[in-house]
């Protein structure tokens, strides 16, 4: 394999493990209550913003403002289930049957609010987040890559793992995975299915916060900054299968693979829009993803 | 209103002495939805005679495009159930449809905005077709996958579009107020349309789609059919008031297609009352003034809105039409007026 | 005359038969019961009838024409009228509405379907509440609008998914005058039942099914008194 395409692998997975990070708060935010949280790019703009902001206006240092940021993120996650999700399983909203409905407007509602409270509030101007380490360049065999990036990639990796092995193997990872499988009867047994519901969200908050700041060097934090990733991260769950944790990781590596030779191989100016079509494609023809369950109503 | 004989369940009632007409019984909200829009639209019409400012005269000639646009959205959202994230692409594709004409074959405005309008209809068509089987957060992935792919090749293709840099689009009318009343004219007659359609048995069939699809087919409505005339007639009418607002503002850029305006037309939409015929377009001009008005002042209007879309939708499911109704039944009942 | 027609129809689900070589005739004016233990099948070949599932075998004729793999809607329009077990009906639209959505999709003008509408809310006893909102009916009421629904124009055959499940007495007895007083003037019914004394006062005829397959096919009181049947309900609720 050519030296170039050996790097344009690796900075594809590399991205994809950032991707994941948004990938997997959506996929579980979805697998509990069944809604696309169209606010999630927000969550992700609050941690460039908290991260950028703690560690240039006070001085913080890089490595406390990080879980800093996370802790933010969830935060925001928190308010953001406590206020408005409640309904969707507490049925006191006059939106009754058509709770789909109602998380989309109020997510939708939600992710504009935020974008321009933020935008009026601290100005439309892109700061850019101290990077993790200074050094810009190492050579590792084939591939070019800067410190921050090297250094993001590896937090990233254990990030993962941890939420992955948070999941399955601790108390509250497996009330979660039993309220997502079956809401009723998980509080039939006793489960306070509220409460994990505003844990998921505070993970999905936390998450997609952590990746805001750890891309912030690159992506600087601006207002807008979560659309695009948050556009990414609707992609790869409903490729990985709506719900499916694995499914997400497999399919946001995927896809920062398929961005990466994309971009070289086939256009450079559309090398957004092939996710994109690919989220086409699959929602008309395979809505399950590759790795969900057939959902849906006769 | 139709009087009925009290009944308890169980006991025989005699036949109604007086059967109540088709229009009386099956349309009754959305009549006095639509005299209230009529109504609305009558202020609208004799503002000019009191405002002569051309910029604000623009900024209602600029709500009108909205409320065409919420009103359209309102029609597949609200009446339908289908949450489409696209209709500022269908606009857009209008506005770029006559746009392009007029540019490279010079087709004038009065053949452009018909072919913008049949052009957006049939790709707003294709996708409701293509989306048949897609609901709730699905449907508003899939459209809004559709308009940013929209936006992206219209942006892209800058030999043909000048991309983000707009393109010039040739006038049609020269007086500002000939314009507004053409708009408001405009806005009338898919008001009108909206209504009649929505009294014939297409608006039962629609409802009907929204509340339970899978009862509406077993009752033999169409279902394909009726989801794919609503989305093509959504996005026509979207496509409809972009090439007029195309010549309108003389440029058109891919701006129009972004999320953050059909961001906007939901709120609209939302903060009105959602699946009512007036409160969307009353509340597109609401909205709108208000937000330029504020731009002024401080420029804190899409915080606001946005805010209000979030409360509306949490608490006040029905809008500001569904305010306006129980503020109405609560001053009557205090007035001792008998229903 | 053989209305209705089922020929050897199978359905799996993955690994499960739902439907197994299923056969039965109706015959026009005919009121059949369909019973069996919860699992044996009865909503699945409903649902195959009414064009809710499409069978992996076998063929469905309607007045000699096929029709398995027809969608609900044009099956609606041949005549199949499907009663859901969990009521469905439009419930941000009021009553009369509920009821002009099927006259109108199944042909009837505007003000035939009104009359209709109107007629069928006072056999029904819903006068008080045609006005309100069909989410604001209680359940009783609201199945009471799901029959008006599907006899807004008599279909050739009602399949009936348990409707005397869970539902007051009196409502039970505004259905069951119904069903007889239609089933009178020759409309064909496959009711689907747990509702024994029920079955046994409007059926002359009953199906049974256990485990996807048809166990016996006769007179009600014969299949109540069937050995096989007795033991698919495991004690058995024989009148």
């Amino acid at each position: 394999m050519s030296a170039i395409n050996v790097d344009l692998a690796v900075n594809g997975l590399i991205t994809g493990l950032f991707y994941a990070l948004m990938a997997i708060g959506l996929s579980l935010i979805f697998g509990i209550l069944r809604i696309v949280n169209f606010a999630h790019g927000e969550f992700y703009m609050v941690g460039a913003y908290a991260y950028t902001l703690i560690a240039l206006a006070f001085g913080v240092p890089v490595w406390i403002a990080l879980p800093l940021a996370f802790l933010f993120g969830a935060l925001v996650g928190w308010i953001t289930e406590r206020t408005l999700m409640r309904p969707l399983y507490q049925g006191y909203t006059s939106w009754g049957l058509m709770r789909d409905e109602y998380a989309v407007i109020v997510t939708f509602g939600l992710s504009l609010f935020l974008i321009n409270l933020v935008d009026k509030i601290i100005g439309p101007y892109a700061y850019r987040g101290p990077p993790l380490v200074e050094t810009s360049r190492i050579t590792l065999g084939p591939i070019m890559i800067s410190g921050h990036r090297l250094v993001a990639a590896g937090i990233c990796i254990a990030v993962i793992i941890g939420t992955a092995a948070l999941i399955k193997y601790s108390f509250w990872g497996k009330q979660i995975r039993a309220v997502s499988q079956n809401r009723l009867g998980a509080s039939l047994a006793g489960i306070n299915t509220a409460k994990a519901s505003a844990i998921v969200f505070m993970l999905s908050g936390g998450l997609a916060a952590f990746a805001g700041a750890l891309l912030s060097p690159v992506i600087n934090a601006s207002p807008d900054v979560g659309v695009f990733p948050a556009v990414k991260s609707y992609i790869i769950v409903v490729l990985g299968g709506l719900g499916s944790v694995p499914g997400s990781i497999i399919a946001s590596l995927a896809l920062g693979v398929i961005e990466s030779f994309g971009a070289v191989y086939l256009s450079y100016q559309y090398r957004d829009a092939f996710g994109l079509i690919l989220l086409m494609l699959f929602l008309l023809f395979r809505p399950q993803g590759l790795f969900g369950e057939k959902g849906r109503e006769v | 209103m139709v009087s009925t004989s009290p009944n308890a369940a169980g006991a025989s009632s005699p036949a109604p002495a007086m059967k109540p007409s088709s229009a009386q019984l099956t349309t009754t909200k959305t009549t006095v939805e639509f005299r209230a829009a009529l109504i609305a639209m009558a202020f609208i019409a004799a503002i000019p005679l009191f405002v002569s400012n051309a910029y604000w005269l623009g900024v209602l000639i600029v709500s009108m495009y909205f409320a065409i646009l919420a009103g359209g959205w309102n029609l597949l959202a609200g009446y339908t159930g289908q949450f489409s994230l696209a209709p500022a692409a269908f606009a857009m594709i209008g506005a770029y449809t006559t746009g392009l004409l007029a540019t490279y074959f010079a087709v004038p405005p009065l053949l452009g905005i018909p072919a913008a309008i049949v052009v957006a209809g049939v790709i707003g068509l294709a996708l409701g077709r293509a989306v048949m089987r897609l609901n709730g957060p699905y449907l508003a992935l899939t459209t809004l996958s559709f308009a940013e792919i929209m936006r992206l090749v219209i942006s892209n293709s800058i030999d043909i579009t000048r991309g983000d840099l707009g393109l010039s689009v040739p006038g049609m009318i020269n007086n500002r107020i000939v314009w507004y009343y053409f708009f408001l004219g405009v806005l009338v007659a898919l008001l009108v349309g909206f209504y009649l359609l929505l009294r014939s048995k297409a608006g039962l069939f629609l409802q009907a789609i929204r509340d339970d699809e899978v009862a509406a087919r077993r009752a033999g409505v169409d279902v394909v059919f009726w989801k794919t005339a609503a989305f093509a007639l959504s996005a026509a009418s979207a496509g409809f008031a972009g090439a007029l607002y195309a010549h309108f503002a003389e440029l058109v850029t891919p701006e129009l297609g972004l999320i953050g305006q059909t961001g906007l037309i939901v709120s609209m939409t939302v903060i009105g009352g959602i699946g009512t015929l007036a409160g969307p377009i009353i509340a597109a001009f609401i909205v709108y003034v208000i937000s330029e008005w504020l731009r002024d002042v401080g420029g804190y209007q899409l915080i606001v809105f946005a805010a209000l879309v979030v409360i509306f939708a949490r608490f006040f499911r029905e809008g500001l039409w569904g305010l306006a109704k129980s503020g109405y039944k609560k001053f009557s009942a205090k007035r001792g007026t008998s229903t | 005359m053989t209305m209705l027609s089922v020929r050897g129809v199978k359905k799996r689900y993955g690994g499960l038969t739902a439907v197994d070589n299923v056969s039965l005739d109706i015959n026009e004016g005919e009121l059949v019961g369909l019973i069996g233990p919860n699992g044996s099948g009865k909503t699945t070949l409903l649902n195959i009838l009414s064009g809710l599932a499409i069978p992996d075998e076998g063929e469905i004729l309607l007045d000699g024409k096929p029709c398995q793999g027809l969608t609900p809607e044009k099956l609606a329009h041949r005549g199949v009228m499907r009663m859901f077990q969990l009521t469905r009906v439009f419930r941000r639209m009021n009553v009369v509405d509920n009821l002009l959505v099927a006259g109108r999709a199944l042909g009837l003008g505007p003000d035939e379907a009104l009359s209709r509408a109107h007629s069928l809310i006072s056999e029904l006893r819903l006068d008080a509440v045609r006005e309100l909102d069909a989410g604001q009916l209680s359940g009783g009421q609201m199945k009471l609008l799901e029959f008006g629904v599907c006899f807004m124009v008599p279909p050739r055959i009602a399949l009936l998914d348990e409707p005397f499940a869970a539902v007051h007495p009196t409502m039970k007895e505004i259905m069951g005058a119904f069903i007889r007083s239609r089933h009178e003037k020759g409309q064909t019914f496959l009711l689907v039942s747990h509702d024994m004394p029920v079955v046994v006062e409007l059926c002359p005829r009953s199906v049974c099914m256990n485990a996807g397959s048809v166990i016996i096919d006769a007179a009600t009181r014969d299949v109540l008194n069937d050995a096989r049947v007795i033991e698919a309900y495991l004690g058995g609720q024989a009148a």
